[in-house]
Order: C-alpha cells, then structure tokens, then sequence
C-alpha cells in the first residue's frame, strides 16, 4: 500500500490561452473581413480546451493532479476557470505583468517555464493545445517543452502511463504532404505534449466511467468555487529574468498589418442569377463539361 | 566588413528516402532570395541545405541539382526517423559550428558565428522542430510564412533600439496571413540595440507554408559543397523509443476526388440545413467536402455528427490546410479570402456561389451564381439528377 501511495503519484500541467470567441454571436468581424477585436468576445481557446481534456483523462486513468496556467491579463482567470471545470484542476495559475505584454513566443515560453516550476509538485506531464486561434503559430508550446528540458511529444492523438516505470506510450499522428503516418512512440517521465485536434478521450470500463462521473462532479464543484484554487503571480513573484520576459525577451516584432492586396482576377466569372433555373441548367450543363475534361472556358 | 551572420540554411525534411517537395521548394526561394542579396550587397553569401538521416548522403546531391550551393549532411543510425530532441540539438550544434561555416566560404571563415537566416517546413515535423531549434539558438522565429524579402530597414522602437533610430541591414521582412485570409503580418526577427539589454538575435528564421514556392528545375550540371558534419550524440536525448510506424489514409481525401464542394460563412443562416444541402451537392457530385479556415474553428452550435465530421481543421482548403486541383470545385457560401485561394486556385473549373457580386471569390471562379445556397443548391440538385449520373463512392 505504502508502494502504491508513492508510485501513484502523477502531476499534469495544462498551459492554455484566452482567445477570441470565434462562435456565432461572439464573434465580430469588421466590414473587410478582419476579426473586430473589440466587439469579440473572449473564451478558453479550442486547442486549449482539448489540453484540459487529455489532462482529465490523467485525472481519471491515474488519478493525477492537475494544475493549470496561462499567461496574460487578469480578464483570463475566465479561460482558467473554464479549464478547470474540463480537468477538475486544483491549481489555478495566473502569470500577469505589464512587463509580459507584447511578448512573442519565446518571451512567453520564458514566462510559462518558471510559472510551470512554481506549481505544486514536480509535473510528469505538461499538456499545451496545438496552436492558438488567433495567434496560430503553435511554437509557445515546444518552446516552453524546450526550455524546461522536457521531451516534446507534438500532435499526439491518445497515451496511456505505466506509473510503474514511470514510462509513457503515446500515438503521433504526423502529417506531410499527401502523407499521413501514425507513430507510437514511448518515452521516460517526464514529457512535454502538444495534443492534436483530433485528440480524443475514452472511458471503455465501468470503473473508468465511475471516475470519470465523479471527478466531473467534483471538477463542477471546484469550478463553482474556482477563486480557492486561483492565484496570480506578477514578474516580481515569479522571479523570472526581466530581460527574458515581455518585449525585451521577445527577438521578434510585428513591423506592419496590412491588408492583402486584391489579387488580380485570375479568371473571369460569368455571372448568373442563382434564381433562373433555365441559367442554372447551363451551369450544370458546363459542370457536366468539366467533368469530362472537355470544358472550353 | 566584419559580419558575425552569413549564409542561409534550410532545414530539409525527406520521407522512405526521398525528399519532400517543400524542401525543394523552400531551396528554390533560398535560391532566388539570395542570389538577389549578393548583387545588392557584392557579397557572396550561400544556400546551405541541412539534412540529417540515416543513410541520406545521396540526396545531398539532388539538393545541389534543385540549388543548393552547399549541403551539410549529418549522417547516423540515431537520425533514422525525426525525434525532436536529438534533431533539435543536432542542428543546434550544425548551426553553430565554425568548422563548417568556415568551409562554406573560406572568404568569410574568420568572423562567422552562425547563419543568417534559417528556414524550415511549416508541416507535422518542421514546425515543432523549428520551434525547439530557434529556443535552443535562442532567437527569434515567424511561423507560416507565404512571403520573404530582404531589406535595410530604418527604424526606432522603443525596446528594440531604446527609441533612436537604427539602420538594420538584411534584415528578411516575413509576411504570413493571418487566419482570416485579408490580412498580412510583416514579422521582423532584430537584435535588441538598446543599450539596458543588448542581446543579438540570430538566424532571423521562419517557417515556410508548404506550396507557396516554386521549386526550381534541377540541373544535374550545378556544382556545390558537400559537407559532412559528425554529430555529438547524448544517450539522454534518444529516450524516445519509436514503436511503430503506419502510413494511414486521411478520412478526408482532397487528393482522389474529381469534385470537391467546399463552404464558408454563408451557411450562417441556418448551418445545419445548409450542411445537409452541401451534403447532398457533395453526393449527388461523388465529390469530397471542403471548408475554409473560420469553419474549422467550430463557430456554430450544430449537431455533433456534423460538427465532428465537417467543422474540423483535416476538411481545410487553403494555406492552413490544403491545396486541391479538382476538376471541379464548387465555392458556396465562400468569400474568397487569399488563404483559401492558394488553395483552390488549381481547380480545373469553378463554380462560386455568393449573394455578394463583390466578394473576392468572384475573381477566382468560372460561373459566379448570384444568390443564397439555401436557394441555388436546391435548383443544381434538381439539375444534377437529371444531367449527370456519377456512380457512389
């Protein structure tokens, strides 16, 4: 039992992000097509959403204890609680400082890499979501992986831990051009995960199923009372290297915006009314043509 | 002039011995960039190719065919198949090997530090490895890049150079869409010049879009360097054991089908129904679905079959996801952002549904029918059936 108690532990971190609510009704897009950030509400980012659920799985396979954090303004204790009600965390982590704004991606790996070190615990696995939806890169991830000195394991699709030997075992799915291969790998504790979008969770025994209601429960009753389990460090309690953080930390700036220039018309459309069904029958007509590779344009 | 930053590395990713065409695409633009550098400069910088394998020297020299003026090759049975850790250091170590620089350009081999600029494939494998690389080498990295140039900018910027105005020469200005589509983010990687944290950040690196370039016809008469370095390899970075290995087919194939119908924000109105006409377009077409960017990010409550089968990255037409040459491709509801134009432009013949006559698309298509899906779909299904008989999948 003693033995048990010992290797059983399990620590998962989820770093995750507070993004611009693309739904319906939140979203908001200015006449020319940008994204209008003012009027969009904001929301736990998808990929970080999928993070918190591979750590939930932790918390039900192997009864982990999971603890979140995120970078950036106090408005995002939102984003954390929402994570927390996916993996019933009972860490909340929020690292907010003027000095971290305007920080690319590796002044906020530095930042999310001794936030992570402050955590309750040495983590076994620190979950990140595939990329960003406003953001897109996707580098915060293996670069704060990186800087910890954890093995990164990117787009992963399932895994499973062997708490005996301290071991995990994870499906890959990589995909380049035209080609699409599913690696498994396995790896030491601990390891740094990006989880692939197509990520998904499953409870097949009823005694996974059991845990998986209970710690849902409990991750509701936390949620409900997430101010107990949140805190916020600034740069200062943090002790992060004010050089390495923020704008200064940042080797990349954004030079210019622009608006993509109007490509010139690379075919000319014939134009129809949608509504006359005689024009619609020469449209499938020409269809038909393209079809047979006989279209003259 | 004493310069610490010279030459551009690719960073070359191949598969069961062959080597993947952003590679060479990448090598094509390397190739035009700085070909362009050393006129404007007088100076006589190189495209590097890096590659590491097992077994891979005989690809070194298609590299120099496709315009590479030299290849560093790592070769080892540890680098058989891509593991971030040991590749990550691996080119950590290339890139800062004097040796090697050195020999790139003996003119240059006294001062040489490290590259220049560095580019890497913005896929499964270089996008994380250009991440860990760039936090190893501690410098600055744009991701998915459509557009690279290289200019001297003048600027001041509060942090970067503490508010005076610096002249920073070859400096690559690296533009990649947003997700939107409609706008271009110019991304700069500079030294900090300012005197309270001076630090340099070099290779100014990126992530190029699979694609985008064109590569260049290989020319079995060019001549390059091949170089091979011998890496350092730590037990401590091969923990990771590969398994298996399963080339699968996608659920979703842009490659095989003739047709491919594809949506965007026009469903807006009633997403469900509309999804069902698509569905059906797509049947009675025995074509593949497609989506545009925005879908992908799930922006409407729908059912979730739907919702999982058609509202997910994999069904990405455009630079974030695919690029098709259908026979024919069927736009509803699309309004033609240059991120889903890369990748549709190849379609053999296009049909464009949108009530807007000014949306972009209408530039990009062969018929534009001026209407609502809810309303058009209808009547082309009606026509399909009589017209064209295409067997199921």
């Amino acid at each position: 039992m003693i033995f048990r108690l010992c290797m059983s532990q399990l620590n998962i971190a989820v770093i995750i992000k507070l993004e611009p609510d693309f739904s319906e009704g939140n979203v908001s897009y200015n006449p020319d097509g940008t994204l209008n950030r003012a009027e969009t509400k904001n929301t736990l980012g998808p990929h970080s959403g999928i993070a918190a659920h591979a750590a939930f799985f932790g918390r039900v396979m192997y009864d982990a204890k999971v603890s979140i954090g995120t970078m950036g303004p106090p408005i995002a204790d939102l984003a954390l609680q929402q994570a927390q009600q996916i993996s019933d965390a009972e860490e909340l982590h929020l690292y907010s400082d003027r000095l971290f704004a305007g920080a690319d991606t590796l002044g906020t790996a530095e930042v999310l890499r001794v936030g992570i070190g402050k955590m309750q615990g040495k983590m076994d696995i620190v979950f990140s979501g595939h990329r960003a939806s406003d953001g897109e890169t996707g580098q915060t991830g293996p670069q704060t992986a990186w800087k910890l000195g954890f093995t990164f394991l990117g787009n992963v699709i399932s895994y499973s831990v062997d708490l005996k030997t301290r071991t995990i075992r994870a499906k890959r799915l990589i995909s380049l051009q035209g080609t699409n291969v599913i690696e498994e790998i396995e790896a030491p504790l601990p390891v740094f995960i990006s989880i692939d979008p197509t990520y998904k969770s499953s409870y097949n025994t009823i005694s996974q199923r059991l845990a998986f209601q209970k710690y849902q429960k409990e991750a509701t009753q936390r949620a409900g009372n997430y101010k107990n389990y949140f805190k916020v460090f600034n740069a200062k309690e943090l002790g992060v290297d004010e050089t390495l953080v923020g704008l200064p930390g940042s080797p990349t700036i954004v030079y210019k915006v622009e608006r993509v220039p109007k490509a010139t018309a690379t075919r000319s459309a014939k134009v129809i009314e949608g509504s006359d069904p005689e024009q619609i029958r020469k449209v499938v007509a020409k269809m038909k043509e393209a079809l047979s590779a006989m279209v003259i344009k | 002039m004493e310069e610490k930053y010279r030459h551009l590395y690719v960073v070359i990713e191949h598969e069961d011995g062959e080597l993947l065409s952003v590679s060479l695409e990448m090598i094509g633009e390397a190739r035009r960039l700085i070909d362009n550098f050393n006129i404007k400069y007088s100076l006589n910088e190189k495209v590097v190719a890096v590659i590491l394998g097992s077994s891979i020297k005989d690809l070194s020299k298609q590299l120099i065919e496709y315009g590479a003026d030299t290849v560093i090759y790592a070769d080892n049975p540890e680098l058989k198949d891509v593991r971030n850790t040991i590749y990550t250091k691996v080119i950590g170590q290339i890139a800062q090997d004097t040796k090697s620089l050195g020999e790139i350009e003996p003119e240059y081999a006294n001062d040489v530090k490290r590259p220049r600029y560095m580019f890497f494939a913005a896929d499964s494998i270089g996008r994380h490895l250009s991440s860990t690389v760039l936090a190893e080498l501690e410098s600055g990295l744009a991701s998915d890049i459509n557009k690279l140039v290289i200019e001297d900018i003048e600027m001041s910027h509060q942090q970067k150079t503490g508010g005076t105005k610096e002249m920073y020469a070859k400096t690559l200005e690296m533009y990649r869409p947003d997700f939107s589509g409609f706008l271009w983010t110019t991304i700069l990687c500079l030294d900090n010049r300012n005197p309270a944290f001076k630090r340099d950040y070099h290779p100014q690196s990126c992530s190029i879009i699979p694609g985008v370039f064109e590569p260049l016809k290989p020319d079995s008469s060019r001549k390059g360097k091949i170089i091979e370095f011998i890496p350092v390899i730590d037990p401590q970075d091969l923990k990771v054991k590969i398994l298996s290995r399963q080339i699968i087919k996608s659920e979703v194939d842009f490659d095989s089908p003739r047709t491919i119908v594809s949506f965007g924000r026009g469903i807006k109105d009633d997403p469900e129904k509309n999804i069902k006409l698509i569905e059906n377009l797509a049947k009675q077409l025995n074509a593949e679905v497609g989506v545009t960017l925005p879908m992908s990010k799930k922006p409407y409550s729908i059912n979730q079959t739907m919702d999982s089968k058609y509202m997910i990255p994999a069904r990405v037409i455009g630079t974030s996801g695919h690029k098709t040459s259908a026979m024919l491709y069927v736009a509803a509801g699309v309004s033609g952002a240059m991120q889903h134009i890369w990748g549709m432009k190849d379609s053999g013949f296009v049909v464009a549904i949108n009530p807007d006559e000014d949306a972009p698309i209408k530039n990009e298509c062969d018929i534009f029918i001026k209407g609502r899906m809810e309303d058009v779909i209808p009547l082309l299904l009606e026509e399909i059936k009589k017209q064209i008989q295409i067997g199921e999948k």
